[in-house]
């Protein structure tokens, strides 16, 4: 072997510094993985669709087009009562969405792949967590502004961003049940199965048609139920809106309403840690 | 960001002779300038008590700047495991282990180290160059997205989804992506599973002019033919140990030959292989007799000068009969060198 040190290995290990311009920062690492992989989910056609489109046409359907849609109802009116609803659906279908996919995407090695650059594992998760809320606040906008033209309103103008925010804020223990899901099932099936049920967890959270009786009695200790609430509270109090005419109106405390966000939350959380401890054994 | 650094201009190749480490070079000292892996001890198990499984079992490893070094083995001889190590995915049980002359993970989020994994995944729904250039957004700086195609022979596929893509696409991809921070270190795990013989001709030869570039290249390859077709030195390992470190040339050495011939006697061929130390040396076929030895011209000799054989034929066993002998449990251990 010669001992001659060639051109090329010297000025590798001494132009490090301007080798390829100026090194990124963490932070702009950060953000730019989060940008990829916002426009990764909005192009998604199927998904956004489910996210965005479908709660504006549902609102549209049961909230503007309704022959009640602007009775008031609280502190605004039935179309904003079912404009709410609808950004609770979005929201939480984007976050379930979002929390699923991420983790089969590390399952099936593309977590690999990104642990080779410059990304931590702390960034990926902050990422992911940046475009779940961003790509949830999607829907939240989009209802909003479709029902600001049409009938919804709320008696105050700071109803508008609390209800947004309360429905965003309701929506991130939702992206623990489908990370829940995808470690569990580990298969893209299991993450759209996730979203079906999703469905029907909204049907007993109230967001589609008021519940009563026996079926509102099982929808209270439903997940979707809780949040619901929470994002209606500016508008509500926690009324409970009834199709029947009638009778003593019903009405949900704050407490109870906090318990059922905090114990699911609690609930999910710890799916999510079983299933990843069993996942991970291996090492 | 849109200049290539010198050491990537198409006409500096340097000669393979001067790919040699450069000891000495650096005022940080000799550890940080030459050695691109130090491995000293290490081990990493498994689970714990009865069940653990050591996938690497006490290697020690010293790899010098601009070498090309094949680890070869068998089948869950931990160099997968160990490859991990490496990259910084998992950390030693026991031991120490430098990448650079830094800790592993920190070199890898330097982009000093690049990789091509077996189990890499992509994103089915990206193009070939948008999983570039997001990879490429997450290094902290990098070569120009098409030089990098350009280099791993993808940038006609550039446009193309990755769902799309065949298995070869795919790898020349990943290796595109290893591309992208002009590692000092490139690691390759398998990187030619997978693939039809033309694929892997075509990936051995892009691999070549990257490793004239003075990259340090390590690859993981079951195949002692690629080993020997593109490596200066072989590692070999099995049940988590190293058992073999020396150069290509060395290695192969250490097999047999074969001389097979037309036996005129008298006696057998056994009693001669008895007679001359080579019990179970051997077989006939054909018509033929066939000795294996590793002394192959004084076995020869023997059988000339004696008459106890004509028409003589001397051929080096095949690279795969070397592997298994070497790979077997009863191959010894130690080093070549």
């Amino acid at each position: 072997m010669s001992t001659t040190v060639s051109p090329q290995i010297q000025q590798r290990q001494y132009g490090q510094q301007g080798r390829h311009g100026r090194k990124r920062s963490r932070l702009r690492i950060i953000t730019a993985f989060a940008g990829w992989e916002f426009l990764r989910n909005a192009r998604m056609v199927e998904s956004t669709f489910f996210i965005v489109v479908l709660p504006t046409v549902l609102y549209l359907m049961f909230g503007a087009l309704s022959a009640f849609g602007e009775s008031p109802v609280g502190n605004g009116t039935i179309a904003t009562y079912n404009m709410t609803a609808m950004t609770v659906y979005g929201a939480t279908m984007a976050t379930s969405a979002i929390a699923g996919s991420a983790a089969l995407e590390r399952q099936q090695g593309w977590g690999r792949q990104l642990g080779l650059t410059g990304l931590t594992s702390t960034g990926y998760m902050l990422g992911k967590v940046l475009v779940a809320l961003g790509i949830a606040l999607m829907p939240i906008v989009v209802v909003f502004t479709v029902g600001s033209l049409t009938g919804a309103a709320f008696d105050e103008a700071w109803m508008w961003p609390a209800s947004g925010a309360l429905a965003l804020l309701g929506a991130i223990p939702f992206a623990l049940y489908g990370l829940a899901a995808a470690l569990l099932f580990r298969s893209e099936a299991a993450v759209s199965g996730a979203s079906g049920i999703l469905v029907v967890l909204a049907f007993f959270g109230n967001l589609f048609m008021p519940l009563s009786g026996t079926l509102l009695e099982i929808a209270r200790f439903t997940p979707i139920y809780g949040i619901a609430a929470l994002a209606r509270w500016p508008q509500l109090e926690g009324t409970v809106v009834s199709m029947e005419d009638g009778g003593a109106p019903i009405s949900d405390p704050l407490w109870a309403i906090v318990l059922n966000v905090v114990a699911w939350t609690v609930l999910f959380a710890a799916i999510c840690l079983v299933a990843s401890r069993r996942s991970t054994r291996r090492g | 960001m849109n200049t290539t650094a010198p050491s990537t201009v198409p006409g500096t190749v340097p000669p393979s002779g001067q790919r040699s480490p450069a000891a000495g070079a650096d005022p940080a000292g000799p550890e940080t300038a030459a050695t691109a892996l130090h491995a000293t001890g290490v081990h990493r198990q498994f689970g714990s008590g009865a069940g653990a499984v050591r996938a690497v079992n006490g290697v020690d490893l010293q790899i010098q700047r601009g070498e090309i070094v094949a680890l070869l083995g068998p089948n869950g001889a931990g160099k997968t495991t160990f490859l991990d190590l490496v990259l910084g995915f998992t950390a030693p049980t026991s031991g120490s282990l430098t990448v650079l002359g830094m800790p592993p993970k920190q070199a890898v989020l330097e982009g000093r180290v690049g990789a091509v994994l077996q189990t890499g995944g992509l994103l089915s729904d990206l193009t070939v160059k948008e999983t570039m250039s997001m990879v490429a957004a997450c290094q902290p700086r990098h070569i120009p997205v098409e030089t990098a195609l350009e280099r791993a022979g993808a940038a006609q596929i550039a446009g193309r989804k990755v769902r799309k893509c065949s298995g070869g696409e795919q790898q020349r991809l990943r290796f595109a992506l290893a591309l992208l921070t002009e590692p000092d270190l490139l690691l390759l795990d398998e990187p030619t599973a997978g693939m039809d013989v033309r694929a892997r001709k075509e990936f051995w030869e892009t691999m070549q002019a990257e490793a004239e570039r003075g990259r340090t290249v390590v690859f993981a390859t079951h195949f002692l033919q690629e080993a020997s077709d593109f490596a200066d030195r072989i590692v070999l390992m099995r049940a988590g140990r190293k058992v073999v470190d020396g150069p290509v040339d060395e290695v192969i050495d250490t097999g047999h030959r074969t001389v097979s011939c037309v036996w005129d006697g008298p006696g057998t061929p056994e009693e001669a292989a008895v007679k001359l130390g080579l019990p179970d040396a051997v077989a006939h076929q054909n018509g033929r007799v066939r000795f294996t030895a590793q002394d192959t011209d004084r076995l020869a000799g023997f059988l000339l000068s004696t008459g106890l054989a004509h028409d003589l034929t001397i051929a080096a066993a095949s690279l795969d009969e070397v592997f298994l002998d070497l790979t077997s449990d009863d191959a010894t251990e130690g080093t070549l060198t």
